[in-house]
């Protein structure tokens, strides 16, 4: 259910903030920024308020404490985790070498691999489920009938996420000057990778990995339409029978990733304005 | 550290064939080139394979199938039976709540990205671009929730109203609905609309609005004659992408409602989880077959918005 790549604009520095080329009063910026953040912040203070509200109107952490003696609690919080780390594993096995490769091989075909990581938004997810048990019904069960199933599609349904934030990374950094040092030195491709390139991507590979891993653990259509117990699928089924832990969990869950999700929106968007067309660090490349 | 070691070490591998560079004769030249040519294509194969396997092969397998029957023979009768009755209601229902939801999002989040942009609080400008790239991304399960702890039956809101003399849900209003899916919706559709709408807001010149100043317009003129126009691709553009987002969102209307409201997604979701009657087979498939039109129809009108919205904002 998450949306497009998050494309920090670039700021320009100066022109727009100084001065007000639009003119458009501050009574109006005022309004609007007060009336949106009200829209954004009622509903956090409403769940806050809900979820510690016990039954005679006295306040009550009941609702968070009864959680976690809940053992289907921790069985699919674990399932989730489980699921999402499975993911990010093999997103990042996936991405690195295959980003790097265009962008030193065959730069002409960013565009095209750019699009193909977007396609996952042209086909919704419950479409897609629907895909996956009319064609691999026949597969073996070891992938069809356990969770390995929802990490490989994981994979692919956050792609549009992972691949621009990756790319993006690998496009702030010299590439080829990096490939092309280490080569000299007789550096081979896995060498490269892993003491050249990958130190060099550390918050694109963070990046990468932090919105794949936030996709994998709130994904619900995939994860209930072929019935695993994940975290977001256990929390619809608390919220049919008892709502103020529903509202509780959900609280957690909005809050464990919106931190993480505000880390790499700070971190990239800070990127993008300060390390354009950014130089081999030498105290990297040796570390 | 420990960079250098003997030339053996270098492993070609898929990567390209850095090893190959010795010097051949005149006649190797070209099978030299070639395979060359066939190494450098062999990164592709991992990514593109996966994504063949694991989106475009269950893709085209909904598609298919939703022109077969039980028995795998060739029929129309699933796009019949979906172009009728609760089916067809649910497309419709769908397109309608997308296009609302979208409506008021683009409406608000041009509101919204006017108000940051022309800011120059420095605070405001990086809190409401860095939120709105968490709150776009947030959805699904939790975000319904926090909206039932607000405009719930029970809700915060509600029973605050309540006291103040405003009975909401005597008042026509519900969670429940598609009314209170259109609002839900804004949460994560408004961010994205400020997301989108930044940049080419920025990219307004101030050139643009001295010209038409000096020419006498007014403010409402340059809104009227310039800024709207230049912006309407951006926006339609942004539409587009807004409605998609809602057409396909499947998570927060099942919790919310839990599929009591004939939306596509809760449809293909409740044939999938196995409310199937005799001679619905692949039913779903039909449906499936029908949200990926749509989104695909979106999708050429957003190419071709972009193509004309590129001619002014470069």
């Amino acid at each position: 259910m998450v949306t497009l790549a998050p494309s920090i604009p670039s700021k320009r520095s100066g022109d727009t903030s100084s001065n007000n080329i639009l003119r458009l009063g501050k009574p109006f910026r005022f309004v609007v920024l007060i009336l949106v953040g009200a829209f954004f912040i009622v509903p956090i203070a409403s769940s806050a308020k809900f979820s510690l509200q016990g039954n005679n109107g006295a306040y009550t952490i009941s609702a968070y404490t009864q959680l976690f003696h809940t053992s289907d609690f921790w069985a699919s919080l674990f399932l989730s985790l489980k699921v999402a780390i499975g993911t990010v594993f093999l997103t990042l096995l996936l991405l690195i070498p295959t980003v790097i490769w265009v962008h030193v091989k065959q730069p002409r075909l960013k565009r095209i691999f750019e699009s193909v990581s977007l396609l996952p938004l042209v086909i919704p997810s419950v479409v897609v489920t629907l895909g996956v048990i009319t064609s691999f019904h026949n597969l073996p069960n070891i992938i069809y009938g356990t969770p390995v199933i929802l990490a490989l599609e994981y994979v692919v349904l956050a792609l549009p996420y992972s691949y621009r934030t990756f790319d993006s990374a690998v496009q702030s950094i010299d590439i080829k000057t990096l490939v092309d040092a280490g080569q000299s030195l007789g550096a081979g491709w896995i060498k490269l990778l892993l003491w050249a390139l990958v130190p060099n991507l550390r918050a694109g590979i963070l990046g990468a990995s932090i919105l794949t891993f936030a996709f994998s653990v709130g994904e619900f259509a995939v994860a209930s339409l072929l019935s695993f117990n994940t975290f977001p699928v256990f929390l619809v089924l608390i919220g049919r029978t008892a709502a103020s832990q529903a509202v509780a969990l959900s609280l957690i869950a909005l809050v464990f990733t919106w931190i993480p999700l505000a880390f790499v929106m700070i971190a990239f968007s800070g990127r993008s304005t300060r390390n354009r067309g950014a130089t081999l660090n030498t105290a990297e490349v040796d570390a | 550290m420990a960079v250098i070691k003997s030339a053996k070490d270098t492993s070609p591998g898929a990567l390209g064939g850095l090893g190959s560079e010795t010097p051949q004769g005149k006649d190797a030249a070209p099978l030299h080139k070639r395979r060359r040519r066939w190494q450098n294509g062999l990164g592709a194969v991992p990514f593109l394979a996966y994504v063949g396997i694991f989106l475009l092969i269950p893709a085209i397998s909904v598609v298919t199938t939703a022109f077969q029957d039980a028995h795998g023979k060739p029929t129309m009768a699933n796009f019949n039976e979906a172009a009728h009755g609760i089916y067809l209601e649910s497309f419709i229902t769908s397109i309608k709540l997308s296009f609302f939801s979208a409506v008021i999002a683009a409406i608000v989040g041009i509101l919204a990205a006017l108000a940051v942009t022309t800011t120059s609080n420095r605070i405001v400008r990086s809190l409401v671009s860095a939120g709105s790239g968490v709150f776009a991304n947030t959805g699904g399960v939790p975000l319904a929730f926090s909206f039932v702890a607000t405009v719930g039956n029970f809700g915060v809101l509600t029973v605050f109203l309540k006291s103040a003399g405003l009975d909401i849900y005597a008042h026509g209003f519900s969670l429940y609905s598609v009314m209170g899916l259109t609002i839900v919706y804004q949460y994560f559709l408004i961010p994205l609309m400020i997301l989108i709408m930044i940049p080419p807001i920025q990219a307004l010149r101030k050139e643009w609005v001295d010209a038409s100043e000096s020419l006498g317009a007014s403010r409402l003129q340059f809104w009227r004659w310039v800024g709207i126009p230049l912006l309407m691709p951006p926006i339609l553009a942004a539409f587009i992408v807004l409605f998609t987002d809602a057409f396909a969102a499947y998570a927060t209307a099942e919790a919310l409602t839990s599929g009591t409201i004939p939306l596509v997604p809760i449809e293909v979701g409740s044939l999938i989880s196995g409310n199937v009657l005799a001679g619905q087979a692949n039913l779903g498939d039909a449906l499936g077959a029908g949200m990926i039109v749509v989104v695909m129809i979106a999708g050429l009108l957003y190419a071709y918005v972009q193509r004309r919205a590129s001619r002014w904002l470069r």
